[in-house]
Protein backbone atom coordinates (compact mmCIF):
# COMPACT_ATOMS: atom_id res chain seq x y z
CA UNK A 1 0.00 0.00 0.00
CA UNK A 2 2.82 2.29 0.87
CA UNK A 3 4.18 1.74 -2.58
CA UNK A 4 0.93 2.69 -4.29
CA UNK A 5 0.74 5.89 -2.33
CA UNK A 6 4.26 6.67 -3.37
CA UNK A 7 3.30 6.12 -7.00
CA UNK A 8 0.26 8.22 -6.54
CA UNK A 9 2.26 11.06 -5.11
CA UNK A 10 4.72 10.72 -7.91
CA UNK A 11 1.95 10.91 -10.43
CA UNK A 12 0.39 13.93 -8.80
CA UNK A 13 3.67 15.76 -8.61
CA UNK A 14 4.38 14.88 -12.20
CA UNK A 15 1.06 16.06 -13.49
CA UNK A 16 1.30 19.14 -11.37
CA UNK A 17 4.67 19.77 -12.90
CA UNK A 18 3.17 19.49 -16.33
CA UNK A 19 0.11 21.65 -15.74
CA UNK A 20 2.20 24.13 -13.90
CA UNK A 21 4.52 24.30 -16.83
CA UNK A 22 1.79 24.70 -19.40
CA UNK A 23 0.72 27.88 -17.65
CA UNK A 24 3.80 29.42 -19.19
CA UNK A 25 3.49 27.64 -22.49
CA UNK A 26 4.48 29.61 -25.53
CA UNK A 27 1.89 29.24 -28.21
CA UNK A 28 2.92 29.21 -31.80
CA UNK A 29 1.38 32.51 -32.80
CA UNK A 30 2.89 34.17 -29.79
CA UNK A 31 6.51 33.13 -30.26
CA UNK A 32 7.57 36.36 -31.93
CA UNK A 33 5.83 38.61 -29.42
CA UNK A 34 6.99 36.49 -26.51
CA UNK A 35 10.58 36.50 -27.70
CA UNK A 36 10.48 40.21 -28.38
CA UNK A 37 9.36 40.81 -24.79
CA UNK A 38 12.12 38.56 -23.52
CA UNK A 39 14.75 40.16 -25.70
CA UNK A 40 13.69 43.62 -24.55
CA UNK A 41 13.74 42.50 -20.95
CA UNK A 42 17.16 40.91 -21.38
CA UNK A 43 18.48 44.04 -23.07
CA UNK A 44 17.26 46.18 -20.17
CA UNK A 45 19.04 43.89 -17.73
CA UNK A 46 22.22 43.92 -19.81
CA UNK A 47 22.21 47.70 -19.96
CA UNK A 48 21.60 48.16 -16.25
CA UNK A 49 24.88 49.53 -15.01
CA UNK A 50 23.87 49.23 -11.38
CA UNK A 51 23.79 45.45 -11.49
CA UNK A 52 26.82 43.28 -10.83
CA UNK A 53 27.73 40.62 -13.34
CA UNK A 54 26.40 37.74 -11.26
CA UNK A 55 23.16 39.62 -10.51
CA UNK A 56 22.73 40.22 -14.22
CA UNK A 57 23.23 36.62 -15.12
CA UNK A 58 20.92 35.47 -12.35
CA UNK A 59 18.13 37.65 -13.70
CA UNK A 60 18.85 36.61 -17.28
CA UNK A 61 18.85 32.92 -16.45
CA UNK A 62 15.36 33.25 -15.01
CA UNK A 63 14.22 34.27 -18.48
CA UNK A 64 16.28 31.63 -20.26
CA UNK A 65 15.18 28.81 -17.99
CA UNK A 66 11.58 29.18 -19.13
CA UNK A 67 12.37 29.02 -22.86
CA UNK A 68 15.40 26.72 -23.19
CA UNK A 69 15.05 22.96 -22.92
CA UNK A 70 18.43 22.21 -21.35
CA UNK A 71 17.68 18.52 -20.93
CA UNK A 72 17.01 18.07 -24.61
CA UNK A 73 20.02 20.20 -25.49
CA UNK A 74 22.23 17.97 -23.36
CA UNK A 75 20.74 14.89 -24.96
CA UNK A 76 21.22 16.23 -28.48
CA UNK A 77 24.77 17.32 -27.86
CA UNK A 78 25.61 13.77 -26.87
CA UNK A 79 23.54 12.06 -29.57
CA UNK A 80 20.73 9.64 -28.80
CA UNK A 81 22.89 6.55 -29.20
CA UNK A 82 25.38 7.58 -26.55
CA UNK A 83 22.58 8.97 -24.38
CA UNK A 84 20.70 5.66 -24.32
CA UNK A 85 23.82 3.88 -23.10
CA UNK A 86 23.80 5.90 -19.89
CA UNK A 87 21.78 5.13 -16.80
CA UNK A 88 19.43 7.76 -15.42
CA UNK A 89 21.81 9.10 -12.80
CA UNK A 90 24.58 9.59 -15.36
CA UNK A 91 22.11 11.29 -17.70
CA UNK A 92 21.14 13.64 -14.92
CA UNK A 93 24.70 14.39 -13.99
CA UNK A 94 25.61 15.08 -17.59
CA UNK A 95 22.57 17.31 -18.12
CA UNK A 96 23.39 19.32 -15.05
CA UNK A 97 27.02 19.79 -16.05
CA UNK A 98 26.04 20.66 -19.58
CA UNK A 99 23.58 23.30 -18.44
CA UNK A 100 26.25 24.78 -16.18
CA UNK A 101 28.72 24.81 -19.06
CA UNK A 102 26.26 26.66 -21.30
CA UNK A 103 25.53 29.21 -18.62
CA UNK A 104 29.17 29.72 -17.76
CA UNK A 105 30.01 30.23 -21.40
CA UNK A 106 27.23 32.82 -21.60
CA UNK A 107 28.37 34.59 -18.45
CA UNK A 108 31.89 34.86 -19.81
CA UNK A 109 30.51 36.88 -22.66
CA UNK A 110 28.58 39.40 -20.59
CA UNK A 111 31.55 41.76 -20.51
CA UNK A 112 31.51 41.93 -24.27
CA UNK A 113 28.08 43.52 -24.29
CA UNK A 114 28.07 47.20 -25.14
CA UNK A 115 25.02 48.58 -26.88
CA UNK A 116 24.02 45.86 -29.31
CA UNK A 117 20.40 45.58 -30.31
CA UNK A 118 18.57 42.42 -31.28
CA UNK A 119 15.61 42.60 -33.63
CA UNK A 120 13.38 39.79 -34.81
CA UNK A 121 13.53 39.39 -38.56
CA UNK A 122 11.64 36.31 -39.52
CA UNK A 123 9.70 33.36 -38.17
CA UNK A 124 9.75 30.28 -40.31
CA UNK A 125 7.85 27.08 -39.67
CA UNK A 126 10.17 24.33 -40.87
CA UNK A 127 7.66 21.58 -40.11
CA UNK A 128 4.84 20.81 -37.68
CA UNK A 129 7.12 20.66 -34.70
CA UNK A 130 9.91 23.06 -35.63
CA UNK A 131 10.10 26.82 -35.87
CA UNK A 132 13.15 28.90 -36.67
CA UNK A 133 13.17 32.45 -35.37
CA UNK A 134 15.75 34.56 -37.18
CA UNK A 135 17.03 37.60 -35.34
CA UNK A 136 19.61 40.20 -36.20
CA UNK A 137 22.10 41.47 -33.72
CA UNK A 138 23.17 44.97 -34.67
CA UNK A 139 26.49 46.34 -33.58
CA UNK A 140 27.50 49.71 -35.00
CA UNK A 141 26.74 49.17 -38.67
CA UNK A 142 27.40 45.43 -38.66
CA UNK A 143 24.62 42.87 -38.61
CA UNK A 144 25.00 39.36 -37.21
CA UNK A 145 22.42 36.65 -37.74
CA UNK A 146 21.24 34.56 -34.80
CA UNK A 147 18.63 31.85 -35.27
CA UNK A 148 16.70 30.44 -32.34
CA UNK A 149 15.43 26.94 -33.07
CA UNK A 150 12.18 25.96 -31.36
CA UNK A 151 10.47 22.59 -31.17
CA UNK A 152 7.00 21.70 -30.01
CA UNK A 153 7.04 19.30 -27.09
CA UNK A 154 4.27 16.91 -26.15
CA UNK A 155 2.51 19.55 -24.07
CA UNK A 156 2.36 21.82 -27.10
CA UNK A 157 4.90 24.18 -25.62
CA UNK A 158 7.47 25.68 -27.88
CA UNK A 159 10.95 25.51 -26.45
CA UNK A 160 14.41 26.33 -27.75
CA UNK A 161 16.69 23.37 -28.43
CA UNK A 162 19.49 25.04 -30.38
CA UNK A 163 20.88 28.44 -31.29
CA UNK A 164 22.61 29.12 -34.56
CA UNK A 165 25.11 31.97 -34.50
CA UNK A 166 26.43 33.08 -37.90
CA UNK A 167 25.76 29.61 -39.23
CA UNK A 168 27.40 27.83 -36.32
CA UNK A 169 25.04 25.62 -34.33
CA UNK A 170 25.87 25.48 -30.65
CA UNK A 171 24.60 21.93 -30.32
CA UNK A 172 26.54 20.77 -33.39
CA UNK A 173 29.72 22.27 -32.00
CA UNK A 174 29.33 20.40 -28.72
CA UNK A 175 28.26 17.26 -30.53
CA UNK A 176 31.41 17.21 -32.63
CA UNK A 177 33.59 17.72 -29.58
CA UNK A 178 31.83 15.12 -27.45
CA UNK A 179 31.95 12.59 -30.28
CA UNK A 180 35.66 13.24 -30.70
CA UNK A 181 36.37 12.85 -26.99
CA UNK A 182 34.29 9.68 -26.72
CA UNK A 183 36.10 7.92 -29.57
CA UNK A 184 39.27 8.04 -27.51
CA UNK A 185 38.19 8.28 -23.93
CA UNK A 186 35.54 6.87 -21.58
CA UNK A 187 32.44 8.81 -20.61
CA UNK A 188 33.83 9.55 -17.15
CA UNK A 189 36.61 11.54 -18.76
CA UNK A 190 34.07 13.66 -20.62
CA UNK A 191 32.30 14.45 -17.36
CA UNK A 192 35.63 15.44 -15.88
CA UNK A 193 36.35 17.77 -18.77
CA UNK A 194 32.95 19.39 -18.34
CA UNK A 195 33.64 19.92 -14.66
CA UNK A 196 36.92 21.66 -15.29
CA UNK A 197 36.76 25.40 -15.00
CA UNK A 198 38.13 27.14 -18.07
CA UNK A 199 41.87 26.92 -17.92
CA UNK A 200 42.38 29.87 -20.17
CA UNK A 201 40.21 32.27 -18.21
CA UNK A 202 42.36 35.28 -17.52
CA UNK A 203 42.40 36.27 -13.90
CA UNK A 204 42.30 39.99 -14.42
CA UNK A 205 38.75 40.39 -15.75
CA UNK B 1 -9.90 0.94 -3.76
CA UNK B 2 -9.95 -0.74 -7.13
CA UNK B 3 -10.88 2.53 -8.75
CA UNK B 4 -7.99 4.15 -6.98
CA UNK B 5 -5.59 1.50 -8.30
CA UNK B 6 -6.97 1.87 -11.78
CA UNK B 7 -6.38 5.56 -11.55
CA UNK B 8 -2.76 5.01 -10.55
CA UNK B 9 -2.31 2.41 -13.23
CA UNK B 10 -3.59 4.70 -15.96
CA UNK B 11 -1.29 7.34 -14.61
CA UNK B 12 1.71 5.09 -14.95
CA UNK B 13 0.63 4.12 -18.46
CA UNK B 14 0.35 7.73 -19.39
CA UNK B 15 3.78 8.34 -18.04
CA UNK B 16 5.13 5.40 -20.00
CA UNK B 17 3.60 6.62 -23.23
CA UNK B 18 5.24 9.94 -22.65
CA UNK B 19 8.57 8.23 -22.29
CA UNK B 20 8.26 6.58 -25.68
CA UNK B 21 7.09 9.81 -27.21
CA UNK B 22 10.21 11.56 -26.04
CA UNK B 23 12.55 8.98 -27.52
CA UNK B 24 10.66 9.13 -30.81
CA UNK B 25 11.06 12.88 -30.90
CA UNK B 26 14.72 12.36 -30.31
CA UNK B 27 15.23 10.21 -33.42
CA UNK B 28 13.70 13.01 -35.33
CA UNK B 29 16.29 15.38 -33.92
CA UNK B 30 19.25 13.17 -34.63
CA UNK B 31 18.57 13.43 -38.34
CA UNK B 32 18.83 17.18 -38.00
CA UNK B 33 22.31 17.03 -36.59
CA UNK B 34 23.63 13.94 -38.28
CA UNK B 35 25.00 15.90 -41.17
CA UNK B 36 28.34 15.57 -42.87
CA UNK B 37 30.08 16.63 -39.73
CA UNK B 38 28.91 13.72 -37.72
CA UNK B 39 28.23 10.87 -40.08
CA UNK B 40 31.41 8.83 -40.08
CA UNK B 41 33.41 11.98 -40.35
CA UNK B 42 36.24 11.57 -42.87
CA UNK B 43 39.22 13.12 -41.20
CA UNK B 44 42.32 11.28 -42.44
CA UNK B 45 44.67 13.97 -41.16
CA UNK B 46 43.12 14.16 -37.71
CA UNK B 47 46.28 13.47 -35.72
CA UNK B 48 48.37 15.87 -37.83
CA UNK B 49 45.54 18.41 -37.64
CA UNK B 50 45.34 18.09 -33.91
CA UNK B 51 49.02 18.78 -33.38
CA UNK B 52 48.98 21.61 -35.92
CA UNK B 53 46.05 23.16 -34.03
CA UNK B 54 48.12 23.04 -30.86
CA UNK B 55 51.09 24.52 -32.72
CA UNK B 56 49.01 27.36 -34.18
CA UNK B 57 47.44 28.00 -30.81
CA UNK B 58 50.84 28.35 -29.14
CA UNK B 59 52.14 30.44 -32.01
CA UNK B 60 49.18 32.75 -31.58
CA UNK B 61 49.31 32.97 -27.80
CA UNK B 62 53.08 33.26 -27.36
CA UNK B 63 54.28 35.02 -30.49
CA UNK B 64 51.61 36.70 -32.57
CA UNK B 65 49.42 37.99 -29.76
CA UNK B 66 52.20 39.58 -27.68
CA UNK B 67 53.67 41.11 -30.84
CA UNK B 68 50.31 42.52 -31.84
CA UNK B 69 49.72 43.84 -28.33
CA UNK B 70 53.11 45.55 -28.28
CA UNK B 71 52.41 47.01 -31.70
CA UNK B 72 48.97 48.21 -30.56
CA UNK B 73 50.63 49.90 -27.60
CA UNK B 74 52.79 52.02 -29.92
CA UNK B 75 50.44 52.61 -32.84
CA UNK B 76 47.12 54.34 -32.08
CA UNK B 77 43.95 52.55 -33.05
CA UNK B 78 42.97 55.12 -35.65
CA UNK B 79 46.19 54.52 -37.56
CA UNK B 80 45.77 50.77 -37.30
CA UNK B 81 42.24 51.05 -38.66
CA UNK B 82 43.61 53.10 -41.54
CA UNK B 83 46.25 50.52 -42.31
CA UNK B 84 43.64 47.78 -42.16
CA UNK B 85 41.48 49.74 -44.62
CA UNK B 86 44.48 50.23 -46.89
CA UNK B 87 45.18 46.49 -47.11
CA UNK B 88 41.49 45.74 -47.46
CA UNK B 89 41.33 48.03 -50.44
CA UNK B 90 44.41 46.39 -51.90
CA UNK B 91 42.76 42.99 -51.71
CA UNK B 92 40.03 44.23 -54.04
CA UNK B 93 41.06 41.93 -56.94
CA UNK B 94 40.19 38.82 -54.92
CA UNK B 95 36.72 40.08 -54.04
CA UNK B 96 36.13 41.44 -57.53
CA UNK B 97 37.12 38.20 -59.29
CA UNK B 98 35.17 35.93 -56.97
CA UNK B 99 31.99 37.97 -57.00
CA UNK B 100 32.26 37.95 -60.78
CA UNK B 101 32.86 34.20 -60.88
CA UNK B 102 29.76 33.70 -58.73
CA UNK B 103 27.81 35.95 -61.09
CA UNK B 104 26.97 38.35 -58.26
CA UNK B 105 26.95 41.34 -60.57
CA UNK B 106 25.51 43.82 -58.12
CA UNK B 107 28.34 43.01 -55.71
CA UNK B 108 30.86 43.36 -58.54
CA UNK B 109 29.50 46.83 -59.21
CA UNK B 110 29.60 47.80 -55.53
CA UNK B 111 33.11 46.44 -55.14
CA UNK B 112 34.29 48.49 -58.12
CA UNK B 113 32.62 51.59 -56.72
CA UNK B 114 34.28 50.99 -53.39
CA UNK B 115 37.68 50.54 -54.98
CA UNK B 116 37.40 53.72 -57.01
CA UNK B 117 36.03 55.88 -54.21
CA UNK B 118 38.39 54.60 -51.52
CA UNK B 119 41.52 54.64 -53.70
CA UNK B 120 40.97 58.25 -54.65
CA UNK B 121 38.97 60.21 -52.12
CA UNK B 122 39.78 57.70 -49.41
CA UNK B 123 43.48 58.42 -50.00
CA UNK B 124 44.85 55.08 -51.26
CA UNK B 125 42.23 53.27 -49.28
CA UNK B 126 43.28 54.47 -45.83
CA UNK B 127 39.75 55.65 -45.28
CA UNK B 128 36.74 53.54 -46.09
CA UNK B 129 34.65 56.44 -47.36
CA UNK B 130 32.41 54.19 -49.41
CA UNK B 131 31.14 52.57 -46.22
CA UNK B 132 31.30 55.65 -43.99
CA UNK B 133 29.54 58.04 -46.33
CA UNK B 134 27.60 55.87 -48.74
CA UNK B 135 27.12 52.66 -46.74
CA UNK B 136 28.53 50.55 -49.53
CA UNK B 137 29.94 47.52 -47.78
CA UNK B 138 32.60 45.10 -48.94
CA UNK B 139 31.42 41.73 -50.25
CA UNK B 140 33.97 39.26 -49.04
CA UNK B 141 34.21 36.33 -51.37
CA UNK B 142 37.15 34.03 -51.94
CA UNK B 143 37.87 31.24 -54.36
CA UNK B 144 37.05 28.55 -51.79
CA UNK B 145 33.56 30.05 -51.55
CA UNK B 146 33.33 30.27 -55.34
CA UNK B 147 34.17 26.57 -55.65
CA UNK B 148 31.59 25.80 -52.98
CA UNK B 149 29.07 27.95 -54.80
CA UNK B 150 29.43 25.65 -57.80
CA UNK B 151 28.76 22.62 -55.68
CA UNK B 152 32.28 21.43 -54.95
CA UNK B 153 32.38 19.65 -51.60
CA UNK B 154 34.76 20.71 -48.87
CA UNK B 155 36.86 17.53 -48.86
CA UNK B 156 38.66 16.62 -45.67
CA UNK B 157 39.80 19.11 -43.09
CA UNK B 158 43.38 20.41 -43.17
CA UNK B 159 44.89 22.67 -40.55
CA UNK B 160 47.54 24.85 -42.18
CA UNK B 161 50.58 26.04 -40.30
CA UNK B 162 50.10 29.70 -39.21
CA UNK B 163 46.98 30.11 -41.35
CA UNK B 164 44.76 27.82 -39.31
CA UNK B 165 41.75 25.66 -40.27
CA UNK B 166 41.10 24.88 -43.92
CA UNK B 167 40.00 22.00 -46.11
CA UNK B 168 40.88 20.61 -49.53
CA UNK B 169 38.50 22.92 -51.38
CA UNK B 170 39.57 26.03 -49.51
CA UNK B 171 43.24 25.14 -49.90
CA UNK B 172 42.79 24.99 -53.68
CA UNK B 173 40.91 28.28 -53.44
CA UNK B 174 43.61 29.82 -51.32
CA UNK B 175 46.33 29.11 -53.87
CA UNK B 176 44.21 30.77 -56.55
CA UNK B 177 43.55 33.79 -54.35
CA UNK B 178 47.25 34.09 -53.55
CA UNK B 179 47.87 34.60 -57.24
CA UNK B 180 45.47 37.56 -57.18
CA UNK B 181 46.79 38.92 -53.92
CA UNK B 182 48.82 42.10 -54.58
CA UNK B 183 50.94 41.68 -51.46
CA UNK B 184 52.35 38.38 -52.67
CA UNK B 185 55.29 38.13 -55.05
CA UNK B 186 55.34 35.73 -57.99
CA UNK B 187 58.09 35.80 -60.55
CA UNK B 188 55.79 34.31 -63.15
CA UNK B 189 53.21 37.05 -62.59
CA UNK B 190 53.52 40.02 -64.90
CA UNK B 191 52.35 42.54 -62.40
CA UNK B 192 54.01 42.63 -59.01
CA UNK B 193 53.52 45.43 -56.53
CA UNK B 194 56.46 44.29 -54.45
CA UNK B 195 59.99 43.69 -55.66
CA UNK B 196 60.81 40.31 -54.19
CA UNK B 197 59.86 37.43 -51.92
CA UNK B 198 61.37 39.08 -48.82
CA UNK B 199 59.31 42.21 -49.26
CA UNK B 200 56.19 40.13 -49.75
CA UNK B 201 56.88 38.19 -46.58
CA UNK B 202 57.56 41.33 -44.56
CA UNK B 203 54.39 42.98 -45.89
CA UNK B 204 52.29 39.93 -45.08
CA UNK B 205 53.74 39.82 -41.57
CA UNK B 206 52.96 43.49 -41.07
CA UNK B 207 49.44 43.01 -42.43
CA UNK B 208 48.90 40.06 -40.08
CA UNK B 209 50.19 41.88 -37.00
CA UNK B 210 48.04 44.92 -37.80
CA UNK B 211 44.92 42.80 -38.32
CA UNK B 212 45.57 40.80 -35.17
CA UNK B 213 46.03 43.98 -33.14
CA UNK B 214 42.47 44.98 -34.00
CA UNK B 215 41.00 41.64 -32.93
CA UNK B 216 43.41 40.63 -30.24
CA UNK B 217 41.02 39.16 -27.69
CA UNK B 218 38.57 37.51 -30.05
CA UNK B 219 40.34 34.19 -30.52
CA UNK B 220 41.14 33.86 -26.83
CA UNK B 221 37.52 34.62 -26.00
CA UNK B 222 36.24 32.12 -28.52
CA UNK B 223 38.59 29.44 -27.32
CA UNK B 224 37.09 29.57 -23.83
CA UNK B 225 34.05 27.73 -25.11
CA UNK B 226 36.08 24.82 -26.36
CA UNK B 227 36.12 21.59 -24.43
CA UNK B 228 38.55 20.15 -26.94
CA UNK B 229 40.21 22.65 -29.22
CA UNK B 230 40.70 20.73 -32.48
CA UNK B 231 37.14 19.38 -33.02
CA UNK B 232 35.80 22.71 -31.75
CA UNK B 233 37.74 24.72 -34.32
CA UNK B 234 37.00 22.21 -37.07
CA UNK B 235 33.27 22.30 -36.43
CA UNK B 236 33.25 26.07 -36.22
CA UNK B 237 35.25 26.52 -39.40
CA UNK B 238 33.27 24.06 -41.52
CA UNK B 239 29.86 25.38 -40.36
CA UNK B 240 30.87 28.96 -40.89
CA UNK B 241 32.26 28.29 -44.36
CA UNK B 242 29.08 26.46 -45.33
CA UNK B 243 27.05 29.42 -44.21
CA UNK B 244 29.24 31.86 -46.13
CA UNK B 245 28.98 29.79 -49.30
CA UNK B 246 25.19 29.78 -49.12
CA UNK B 247 24.93 33.50 -48.50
Amino acid sequence: MNKTIKHFLLFISLSFGITNHSLYAIEENKISAFMQTNIDLATTILRDKKLYKNEKSEKLFVIFDSIFDYTLMAQLSLGSKQWSLLDASKQNEFTKLFEEKLKLSYMNKLDLYTDEKIVIKNLEKIKDTRIHLTTHLMKNSEVYEIIYKFYKNKNNDWLIYDVDILGVSIIQTYRTQFADILTKEPFEKLLEKLKQPDEETPKKQ
Amino acid sequence: MRLFLAFIFSGILLFASEMTASSYANDDFDAEFNDTQNKELFDPLSSYNESMTTFNDSFYEYILKPTAEGYAFIVPQQARNGISNFFDNLLFPIRFANNLLQLKFFNVLEESERFMINSTMGILGFRDLADEELSIKAHDEDLGQTLGYYGIGSGFHIVLPFLGPSNVRDLVGLSGDMWLNPINYFEARHLNLLKNQEQALATTAFFTINETSLHVKEYTQLKKDAIKLYPFMRSLYESRRNKLIHE
